[in-house]
């Protein structure tokens, strides 16, 4: 179970950046008070244009990132003071983080299993099953910089799982990739909901959302404005599908900040 | 940690190209570097040696001819003899090549200089006049005049003496006896313990500075860094993972300079030892060894800290390698100053703690079979010491959010 208790990242603003954001303030609230429940079984979208405050939240979630106010806890483990337990637990993928372009799929599948201290047999085990599962085994012996955007991301995702891990979190899955890749994608986290893992993923494709999560927070400006299954978003706004509730809500919202 | 350890030595020696500029590059370069030293000095020594000198000699005394055939020195010049009425314009003509080049030495006696020498007999009578012109820039201007000076004047000095005083023991009025007592080992090392302190200091740190930078900055800007912290690991594991992967592999690219360097020496030696007359020999013995070897490691060690350290600081590869620049200086003025202490008043055993300075004295200690055990351990313990407060920092900066994920 993933428990955001009033978190608030607050980033400092250098000349630099301030110019960058056409903004006089000195510090960035890229989450502002926010607060969710993910549950075990269920698929968790976070909704929210670029910059929103998404991504900040899921790397919280995932220890990269230590909130400025507020807790997160993830399986029981607070983020902060057991975050080597919390990433015990934890899958995290995001476009921003990378595989080591030097070595192989199959070399950092076993190099991660082992850094999160699995024996040779359950990484073996797991090897074949992911592998299989994303037809990697054709070329987990290449170079990660000799294959295709599609074979990195396939590779990524399951180097991320490698583990087991009991939480999935993927910031924005299938950014970039094919319809074929995507498709996969969405499958897989498909299934790990169905076996019991909590998914939470962050998107701004619509139509994604709608057909994977189970219930969706919409961020904008840092803050969660709404939350709900898409029945339940559609019932508040008014909106005749997920998209036209999105834009409505980031009307309202993004315009009352101003 | 080991785990990282692994990744960082399967890194480089899955692939070719980093083996190649690690391991083998390294070797190459020395031996050609050294090997075309070594070929240029004796070349030049050589060349100087076997060059016939142009030479112009007015007013030649009688005889010369003779001195010339007999010592040799007709073999080594080619010898044009000048009237006393050669004209002005002749004599400048000759100056002028000389300044170009042309023409080695010229040398002007005084008008009948063997019968004005053979002439003196009270103080205040003249004394004839040989003059020599040369160009010191020139060498084998410069040669010409020291073979000159050498093979004639200094015997035809000593055949005038001799027949004006008959006995020139009479000139001399008491001899002068030099004994050396020196430490061979000192003696023989003096010019490797110039240079090689500098040398080790300074490849030490080449050879860790790619390595480094690629592994911190470099993981960094690919995105590969953050997939790692984001492993049940502790930071601090990783950091030591990385620092002991990358203190082997500098090691060994270390050993292939040291290597290279010991076999490829001779190569330059043997230009310099034969022809320039630089004592080289050095022979350390087991313990002295296990000083250089402890010193070196001590030193790779501190090297593979601090530029882990500069290299976290940066966004990027490049950016890393602009902040290494300054500590690169920092190396390269420290191992340039004990070139200049060697021989001077003996340093404090403080200044051995200080770190990479201290190893360069304690390199030239070892060398010149001078480094006290207290001298040796300062160095180490110097180095261990400042390597484990930047380790220190280096996992500080491991935690922070704001340089690791440029947050």
């Amino acid at each position: 179970m993933i428990e955001i208790k009033n978190l608030t990242k607050v980033y400092k603003l250098n000349k630099k950046k301030m110019a960058e954001l056409k903004t006089k303030e000195t510090v960035k609230r890229a989450a502002d008070n926010i607060s969710l429940v993910a549950k075990p079984g269920e698929i968790y979208g976070l909704l929210g244009p670029n910059g929103a405050g998404k991504t900040t939240t899921l790397r919280c979630v995932a220890t990269l990132l230590k909130p400025t106010e507020g807790s997160v806890s993830v399986c029981g483990f607070d983020t902060v003071k057991e975050s080597e337990k919390v990433r015990e637990c934890i899958g995290f993928l995001t476009n921003e983080i990378k595989l080591d372009p030097h070595f192989t799929p199959k070399y950092l599948f076993g190099f991660f299993g082992r850094l999160h201290g699995l024996d040779d047999a359950t990484i073996e085990k797991r090897r074949k099953e992911l592998f299989e599962y994303f037809d990697i085994t054709d070329f987990e012996n290449k170079k990660i910089e000799e294959l295709s955007t599609g074979m990195k991301q396939k590779a990524a995702i399951a180097v991320s799982l490698v583990h087991d891990p009991k939480v999935v979190i993927f910031d924005e899955p299938t950014n970039g990739l094919d319809i074929i890749t995507a498709r996969n994608v969405t499958d897989l986290l498909l299934k790990l909901r169905d076996e019991g893992k909590l998914v939470i993923i962050s998107t701004h494709i619509m139509s994604e959302a709608e057909k994977l999560c189970d219930r969706v927070g919409i961020i904008i400006d840092g803050k969660k404005v709404e939350e709900g299954t898409l029945d339940e978003l559609l019932a508040h706004t008014g909106a005749k599908d997920l998209e036209d509730a999105f834009f409505n809500l980031y009307k309202a919202h993004h315009k009352e900040e101003k | 940690m080991k785990d990282i350890f692994k990744k960082e030595i399967f890194r480089v020696f899955s692939d070719k190209k980093m083996i190649f500029s690690l391991f083998i590059l390294p070797a190459v370069l020395m031996f050609g570097i050294y090997g075309l030293m070594g070929m240029l000095v004796k070349g030049m020594v050589s060349d100087v040696e076997e060059h016939v000198s142009t030479v112009y000699v007015q007013n030649a005394p009688d005889g010369f001819a003779t001195l010339a055939g007999q010592n040799g020195y007709a073999d080594t010049a080619e010898i044009t003899y000048l009237n006393a009425d050669a004209s002005a314009e002749k004599l400048a003509g000759i100056k002028d090549e000389i300044l170009a080049g042309g023409v080695d030495l010229f040398v002007i006696f005084d008008k009948e200089f063997l019968a004005k020498a053979g002439a003196y007999t009270n103080a205040g009578d003249p004394i004839p006049s040989v003059t020599v012109f040369y160009n010191s820039t020139q060498n084998y201007s410069s040669a010409a005049r020291g073979n000159f000076n050498n093979m004639i004047l200094a015997p035809l000095q000593t055949s005038l003496l001799q027949s004006r005083f008959g006995n020139l023991d009479l000139l001399t009025v008491f001899d002068t006896k030099e004994e050396l007592i020196v430490n061979e080992d000192k003696a023989n090392g003096e010019f490797l313990a110039m240079m090689l302190p500098y040398l080790i200091t300074f490849l030490l740190f080449a050879s860790a500075m790619g390595l480094c930078v690629d592994a911190i900055a470099g993981e960094k800007e690919r995105g590969t860094m953050a997939s790692m912290l984001l492993s049940p690991v502790k930071r601090s594991s990783i950091v030591f993972g990385k620092l002991f992967g990358l203190s082997v592999l500098s090691s060994l690219s270390s050993i292939v300079y040291a290597v290279s360097m010991i076999f490829a020496m001779p190569m330059m030696m043997g230009g310099m030892e034969e022809e320039a007359g630089l004592p080289m020999n050095i022979s350390l013995s087991p313990l002295q060894m296990v000083e250089l070897l402890a010193v070196m490691v001590s030193l790779i060690l501190l090297y593979v800290a601090a530029l882990c350290l500069v290299s976290v600081f940066a966004k990027n590869a490049k950016e890393a390698n602009a902040y290494v620049m300054p500590l690169y200086m920092i190396v390269l003025v420290l191992g340039i100053t004990t070139m200049f202490s060697a021989g001077g008043s003996a340093p404090s055993q403080a200044t051995y703690a200080i770190p990479v300075y201290g190893t360069a004295l304690s390199i030239q200690g070892i060398v010149t079979n001078e480094l006290s055990l207290m001298q040796f351990g300062c160095s180490v313990l110097g180095n261990i010491v400042c390597t484990l407060i930047i380790v220190a920092a280096v996992v500080k900066v491991f935690n922070n959010e704001k340089i690791m994920l440029n947050a």
